[in-house]
């Protein structure tokens, strides 16, 4: 249902890493605190939620995540594959489609991340049920 | 001065109500004008009684700019636009009743107008839909390209949260949408009049799971109105007064992150607290509820969140009946906004006017002495409460 995602300054660093199958986000260098890469909107955070620091970094996340919610969006077209908030390992949020049979889920089922090029862009990530 | 001096200092005295729902060919100005002299009158005053003007804007805004031209309201004291989505409402009747409790006013008109619907048949929901998509560029781009646009889905995830939480289902979400339904075939004032059953409720499309067609609000055009004085000049005024007993906000600003409470508490909490605190109030104390209804779970996390059940219970609370006619705690009298009509904070607001004066007709409510009013915006971002009554403090 979508086209293909480019990339922009702020985000080169992220798809870079994510082209090699590696989940970036950040961590601020003051106090440690972990932050999504954007939020559910797709902004990016220019300041640490917990100190105010700008000293934002990109640290490597482990890809480990488990399911808080979700949901299907239904259009003329059908419904659409599902799309959750899931909770990385490292206490971030993110929004992210999930490739997964939506009878199936479950919040707190174990998910690893994996990524796709819708239309054959940028790499995004998705999350699918830990095998 | 305390908080609680204020209670009571401030009373609503007049409500204007356009023609509301599917009505065409009017401009947002052309409602707000009407609702405020539709509101003057109501109270007896005439518009140059009036010193002070606040106005919201739906998703046709900048219209009530005009007004103060448009109605000839020269030297206003007081001329503010206030913004916090849904809770605008609410908001606005606090700031109102300071700005008389404080002497800056004598009369403060409070109005609020939209007109997202151009033409029989036209799209709705189109207004409400995010814009036509762009090159799907950074992170925006991911968001994007995730299909969460507007609201409908994000309130999606709230209320599959809840529901994995707690076991609320659809079902109970249906129980909202059928006793609010039951309140609208009352009320001559309300869009969608034909009862509907709890199977009409489960047989109602997906609009994005877990919620349905019946789960979602209408779009109304319209405006209404609200004059707010002080307790003394409103006993001398043409129509019962309705005394702002008490009133708060609450502002979540959930993390995204582990510990975040999305989708599980609201900014109700607080602001309910808030409310009855100053207005020397507990929730059983309430007779009458009129909540913020953009979907039938923002009902639902709202009654738990000011303490109406235990949390996790407003599903079940709902399902007793309760929130119906002849139910412990009628709420959203006026069929709300899922089936009364849809002008965000001013439905629930006009409607807790006429059932505190007593004036619901074939819907009242019988015992009104105190009606809880709710706003609330963004997704579960932003929450206002405000206490009326027909009685002084």
């Amino acid at each position: 249902m979508s086209g293909p995602v480019s990339r922009d300054e702020a985000s080169a660093a992220f798809f870079d890493a994510a082209a090699s199958g590696q989940l970036l986000i950040r961590r601020c260098a003051a106090c440690g605190h972990w932050q999504a890469p954007y939020t559910r909107g797709g902004v990016a955070l220019d300041r640490c939620a917990q100190c105010t620091s700008e000293r934002l970094e990109w640290a490597p996340a482990s890809g480990d995540a488990t399911l808080v919610t979700w949901t299907v969006v239904h259009s003329r077209e059908g419904a659409a594959p599902p799309v959750g908030v899931v909770e990385l390992a490292e206490g971030p949020w993110l929004t992210a489609p999930l490739d997964a049979d939506p009878g199936g889920l479950a919040a707190g089922m174990a998910l690893v991340v994996g990524f796709s090029r819708p239309g054959g862009g940028e790499p995004v990530p998705v999350f699918r049920p830990r095998p | 001065m305390a908080h609680t001096d204020v209670s009571g200092a401030a009373a609503i005295a007049g409500l204007g109500i356009t023609d509301v729902g599917k009505v065409y060919g009017r401009t947002t100005n052309e409602f707000a004008a009407d609702a405020v002299l539709r509101a003057v009158a109501d109270a007896g005053l005439g518009i140059r009684d009036i010193d002070g003007l606040l106005t919201s804007n739906g998703m046709t805004g900048g219209g009530t700019f005009q007004l103060p031209d448009t109605l000839g309201m020269r030297d206003l004291r007081l001329n503010v636009t206030l913004s916090a989505a849904g809770a605008t409402a609410s908001a606005a009747i606090q700031y109102g009743a300071m700005a008389v409790a404080t002497g800056m006013c004598e009369a403060v008109v409070y109005v609020h107008a939209d007109a997202p619907l151009s033409a029989p048949g036209a799209s709705a929901s189109s207004v409400y839909a995010a814009p036509p998509s762009t090159p799907l560029e950074g992170f925006r781009g991911v968001a994007r390209a995730n299909g969460l646009l507007g609201a409908n889905p994000l309130y999606a995830l709230a209320t599959r949260r809840h529901m994995e939480r707690y076991g609320t289902t659809t079902e109970h979400l249906g129980a909202i949408a059928v006793a609010q339904r039951a309140w609208a075939s009352r009320s001559p004032l309300a869009t969608m009049r034909d009862p509907i059953t709890l199977a009409d409720h489960q047989a109602s499309r997906w609009i994005v799971e877990p919620l349905r067609l019946l789960d979602c609000c209408l779009v109304s055009n319209g405006g209404v109105a609200f004059v707010i004085t002080s307790a003394e000049r409103a006993r001398d005024l043409a129509q019962p007064p309705v005394y702002i007993w008490g009133w708060g906000q609450g502002h979540p600003a959930y993390s995204i992150e582990r510990g975040c409470e999305f989708g599980l508490v609201s900014g109700a909490v607080r602001s309910g607290a808030a409310a009855m605190g100053m207005a020397g109030i507990k929730p059983t104390d309430v007779d009458v509820c009129e909540l913020y209804d953009c979907y039938t779970f923002t009902v639902l996390i709202t009654l738990e969140d000011y303490g109406f059940c235990a949390k996790g219970e407003g599903g079940p609370f709902a399902a007793s009946g309760a929130l119906a006619p002849g139910g412990s705690l009628p709420t959203n009298t006026g069929g709300g906004q899922l089936s009364g009509y849809y002008l965000w904070g001013v439905t629930p607001l006009s409607e807790a006017v006429i059932q505190a004066r007593g004036q619901g007709g074939a819907r009242q409510a019988p015992s009104h002495d105190v009606v809880l009013v709710s706003g609330n915006g963004g997704v579960l971002d932003f929450h206002g409460t405000v206490v009326l009554s027909p009685h002084t403090k």
